[in-house]
């Protein structure tokens, strides 16, 4: 081990490090044995033989290029692929076949399930919808039933073949706990995390979870993290105990089978880990930048003992670590919510928390009280801005401090992001690759179509008046009632562009702006055929006109489900879009010198002011939406037009006299 | 509307029928979804459109509330306005006045009726629902009737029916002066309830009016009556109604049900059923249906139905995922809903094939098999077949169950 102690800074590392490995404290309790439930009861009973090696599928290997790269923590473009590896790979080092592969560019959006769908999208949508190419199942509904039941599907590939996504386009992640769910949960174990299904809080273990993510075969899967879900201000001791967890958590989802395969070829390029489970961190430590900076330097060190035999064949936790992933929603630094009943069809919690933009309002964020037993000195021991004085930090500052001391080629992640804003801003000071969708679809929950494009057409001249535009609409407001245009101002349907005239503007190709007639029909007799003479001859694709703003005012009053379905996939589509207008600013150009790539993170920069100078940040539609959302929820049942027609007037006289 | 006769039953009066109309040729006997308020709930109308599906059905009385007449003017039409390419048939208004509506009363001149939007007392007239439905443009239309409930006894019955061809007329004078017949075609609605004398009267009376509509339909069941009597109704009027013209009864969507009326010679049906059980967790199969909350199905792999061509089945979805999220999860309503779209269309389906490879009482007999088996048989089904010489029960010994006898899957069976 590394003996940090030397400067009073790198002392409270130490302290921590010693505390954490069980050196130092007269303890002999170590990493594999602190924390660890029966390594029989993984190895020897639960699982069939069959299960523990790769399967007759090979393994797959997440990798990631670096595109471009211009600073630790600036702006960058990644290509994320996931490579079937044939079995044979492991011995002979064939090359791995290409084809087989998933990719996919990086700045990107990936796409959170609900119970182990996409909400409100049926299969063929799921499938259809360009935008959506990484999922991630959060594992914890199915925690009603033992065993979880997707662990019931059989063959090579049974967490994908459950849920039935696409193996030549989608990317599923699983991890235990939906990322955006902060409500009070009682407190995890040294072995176990509170999850929550519909029946109670569950227990999951340790070895439970390995037995899930090594069984169910997801493409990624989140080490468990623990997470406190109580209200903060947390205590040094709380945070000593998240962090230790959280290390030897990750150590123990590490822990190679005794009959694995030994890790693969390193000669395929880009390569992330040499583990044979794709498995992503959440970079513990809360909002205190010194529990963070351990947290990352428990996972660069270089581990020794019976650590290091633990864990073998990789020699430092990171070597098994395929990206970083970071939570938004717990680092927001409000009070967590009482534990209700799970309400159906609930709004995301994305938009409902209370600072609405973290990043500038950093005086909700939570500094947790200097680390230290009093006689530890109260700073941070690694070269960083952060004085003795405990400094409110902002998001970008936390996870610059998770990220300082890890390698820059691996992805960063983020979920519960709540603005377009804040994606870019995470872009622009982190660097961060992939950004969890989940605003989309709380938007679309209530109602919302996304509309905003990055960067603004340079024809857009500043606003005159004060108000910002919004980010979308709120289609339940009336002014859409009788307007029959596409949904978004900024995005054109694929129809627009097979005119005489086509638009100039992107495409949105969403089944809601660019609905296709289908590609088949079932027939359900011999005669059918004569239904189909002229269309199912013609092979050509044709795009239908977009589905109007009136049209789905109207579904969204009269409480038809096909609104939410078209709302998500129209939302997703934006954002995808969004991001994809990110790529292109530093695609363009074809000189690759360094003055060039300051010249786009300038151009970048001044893209983004431009941005929030137009959009509203404060996303001021979704509130109005929620409100709506919830008068025509609360309205349901027979007669409640009368009822609303009735409020609407009230409203209008009201509005009439007032005006 | 061009109509052609293709195949007939040998044994029963079915057939199969070509009825092409201005958004395409629908094969028919067909079973038409409901799409109350201008989408089948969750889909879009592509979705629906390659399930198989060229006729769906609009809900006169909701489209002309929300999103009302003048935003369909604008929009040039429901077709327009849900996206919806293929055939369309809107009801006129009649059923959901009587069905929504507290406070409707009957005049000579309509229907008398609270509006929703104000409370005030509005009148809903034959030329104005047909007004109304030219402004939604559907390919078929149907007249305003005079609606009573099937357990309408005494005077009433006779009077509605009565009016009911009065209004038929008044409809088709208001449709040809709106010069849309070439586009939009108008059916009449045989009445009478369940009186075999009223609904004779009616027959003579509308059959007269032959050339000046375009097809009928069968009103005024599945409402609640006796099985045995539905479907002498429909016997009576599927009998007598011209070959020429499509014939459709108002109000049936279960399997047996659609079965026993096509073999009685209808074309066409309607109900919101198989989408709004579907809604409910339930899934139609050709052995019967599946409830799919129970805890019976939590832990099954298999899909639905192996043989199910929706995309549902052909994505193997299973029972199991499904009973993890149907009524929690919208997703689960959309993936049910179109099974079973899909599961009513191929027992339409099926049966158009039956009937044109001239084995459609076979096709009868194993259906009944499937589905009911040892459970029993309804009744009711048995006679009716009977009646037009089939007999379901021939080699075979199962029990008859009185009744509707409808199969439903109980949380008991579990």
């Amino acid at each position: 081990m590394i003996r940090l102690i030397g400067s009073d800074g790198v002392f409270q590392t130490a302290i921590f490090l010693d505390h954490l490995l069980g050196r130092g404290s007269g303890s002999q309790l170590l990493l594999t044995g602190r924390y660890y439930t029966s390594d029989l009861f993984f190895m020897g009973t639960t699982l069939d033989p069959g299960s523990q090696s790769q399967g007759d599928g090979g393994a797959r290997m997440l990798t990631f290029h670096l595109r471009k790269s211009w600073s630790r923590f600036g702006p960058r473009l990644g290509r994320i692929a996931l490579l079937e590896v044939p079995r044979e790979e492991y011995t002979a080092g064939i090359s791995i076949d290409e084809t087989s592969s998933v990719t996919f560019d990086t700045p990107n959006i990936l796409v959170g399930t609900s119970r182990g769908v996409v909400p409100h999208l049926s299969r063929d949508h799921c499938s259809s919808a360009d935008a959506i190419r990484w999922i991630n199942v959060p594992f914890e509904s199915f925690m009603e039933q033992t065993p979880p039941i997707p662990m019931l599907q059989t063959g090579p590939d049974p967490l994908r073949t459950f849920l039935g996504f696409d193996k030549r386009k989608h990317i599923v992640s699983l991890c235990l706990r939906d990322p955006m769910d902060t409500r009070e949960m009682p407190p995890n174990g040294n072995t176990y995390v509170s999850a929550l299904c519909v029946r109670g809080v569950r227990k999951v273990t340790l070895s439970e979870w390995r037995e899930y993510a090594y069984k169910l075969k997801p493409d990624i899967v989140f080490a468990l993290s623990d997470t406190p879900f109580t209200a903060p201000p947390y205590s040094q001791k709380r945070v000593t105990k998240s962090i230790e967890r959280s290390v030897s958590w990750l150590a123990d989802m590490l822990r190679p089978l005794k009959s694995s395969v030994p890790s693969c070829s390193p000669s395929v390029s880009g390569r992330l880990s040499q583990h044979p489970l794709n498995v992503f961190v959440n970079m513990a430590g809360g909002t205190s930048i010194p529990a963070r900076e351990v947290f990352a330097h428990s996972l660069a060190e270089e581990l020794h003992g019976p650590d290091l035999e633990a864990v073998r064949p990789i020699k430092r936790l990171d070597d098994g670590v395929v990206g970083y992933s970071f939570h938004l929603a717990t680092l927001r630094g409000s009070v967590p919510k009482p534990l209700g009943p799970h309400r159906r069809n609930q709004p995301n919690d994305v938009f409902q928390l209370e600072s609405p933009n973290m990043l500038q309002d950093t005086g909700k964020l939570i500094e947790v009280p200097t680390p230290g037993h009093g006689e530890v000195p109260t700073s941070s021991p690694l070269p960083s801005s952060f004085a003795e004085s405990p400094v409110p930090s902002d998001t970008a500052s936390l996870l610059q401090a998770s990220l300082r001391q890890l390698p820059e080629g691996k992805p960063r992640l983020v979920t519960g992001v709540r603005s377009p804003h804040e994606i870019l801003k995470l872009i622009r000071d982190v660097g961060v690759d992939i950004f969890e969708a989940d605003l989309a679809i709380a938007a679309a929950n209530v109602g919302v179509a996304l509309d905003f494009v990055f960067p603004l057409p340079p024809d857009h001249g500043p606003l005159e008046e004060c108000k910002k535009k919004d980010v979308g609409h709120n289609l339940y407001d009336h002014v859409y009632a009788r307007q029959y245009g596409r949904l978004s101002d900024c995005l054109a349907g694929a129809a627009e562009s097979q005119s005489q005239f086509p638009t100039s503007l992107p495409i949105c190709p969403c089944i809601a702006c660019s609905p296709r007639s289908p590609a088949s029909h079932v027939y359900h007799s011999k005669v059918d055929v004569q239904s189909y003479e002229e269309t199912d001859r013609n092979g050509k694709v044709m795009y239908g006109p977009p589905r109007s703003r009136g049209y789905l005012h109207h579904l969204l009053h009269t409480h038809e489900m096909s609104a939410h379905t078209m709302l998500v996939a129209h939302n997703l589509a934006v954002l995808d879009r969004f991001l994809s207008g990110v790529r292109d600013l530093f695609l363009g150009g074809d000189g690759d010198d360094t003055g060039e790539g300051e010249g786009k993170i300038t151009r970048f920069a001044v893209e983004v002011n431009r941005f929030e100078s137009v959009y509203d940040e404060s996303m001021e539609v979704l509130r109005m939406a929620r409100k709506c959302w919830h008068k025509v929820d609360l309205a349901r049942g027979k007669g409640r037009l009368g009822r609303e027609k009735e409020k609407q007037a009230l409203i209008e006289a009201r509005g009439v006299s007032g005006g | 509307m061009q109509f052609e006769v293709i195949a007939t039953c040998n044994t029963t009066r079915a057939r199969v029928c070509r009825m092409e109309l201005a958004h395409g040729v629908t094969m028919l006997p067909t079973f038409m979804p409901v799409a109350t308020q201008a989408a089948i709930k969750g889909l879009t109308a592509e979705q629906v459109e390659s399930l198989g599906i060229t006729l769906i059905l609009n809900n006169t009385y909701h489209l002309n509330l929300r999103p009302g007449i003048k935003t369909l003017n604008e929009v040039g039409g429901a077709h327009n306005f849900q996206g919806w390419n293929r055939n369309l048939l809107t009801d006129s208004g009649g059923f959901q006045l009587v069905s929504l509506s507290k406070f409707t009363k009957i005049t000579e001149d309509g229907a008398l009726f609270a509006s929703p939007f104000t409370g005030e007392p509005t009148m809903l007239t034959p030329e104005e629902s047909i007004s109304i439905q030219h402004c939604i443009g559907a390919d078929i239309i149907m007249q305003l009737d005079d609606v009573v409930s099937s357990l309408t006894v005494g005077p009433r019955v006779a009077e509605a029916m009565e009016r009911s061809v009065r209004w038929l007329d008044r409809c088709i004078e208001q449709h040809e002066r709106s010069g849309r017949c070439d586009r939009q075609n108008l059916f009449a609605i045989v009445q009478g309830g369940l009186d075999a004398e009223l609904r004779d009267r009616c027959l003579q009376a509308m059959i007269a009016r032959k050339d000046r509509v375009a097809g009928y339909a069968i009103g005024g069941l599945s409402g609640g009556e006796e099985k045995d009597i539905f479907w002498r109704i429909i016997k009576q009027c599927a009998e007598q109604l011209p070959a020429d013209r499509p014939r459709y009864a108002m109000g049936v969507g279960f399997a047996e049900d659609l079965l026993v009326c096509v073999a009685l010679g209808v074309d066409m049906a309607d109900c919101v059923f198989p989408t709004r059980t579907a809604r409910f967790g339930v899934a139609l199969t050709f052995k019967g249906p599946l409830n799919l909350r129970l805890r019976k199905h939590a832990e099954s792999i298999e899909p639905i139905d192996e043989d199910c061509p929706c995309s549902t089945c052909s994505s193997r979805m299973s029972r199991a995922l499904l009973h993890h999220i149907v009524t929690i999860e919208t997703a689960g309503a959309h993936a049910v809903t179109q099974h079973n779209l899909v599961f009513q269309a191929q027992v339409m389906g099926r049966a158009r094939d039956a009937i044109t490879e001239g084995r459609f009482p076979d096709y009868l007999r194993t259906f009944f098999e499937n589905y009911f088996g040892s459970q029993g048989y309804p009744e009711w089904c048995v006679n009716a077949l009977r009646s037009v010489g089939v007999d379901l029960l021939e080699g075979k010994d199962f029990p008859l169950i009185p009744g509707s006898g409808a199969k439903w899957e109980y949380s008991d069976v579990a």
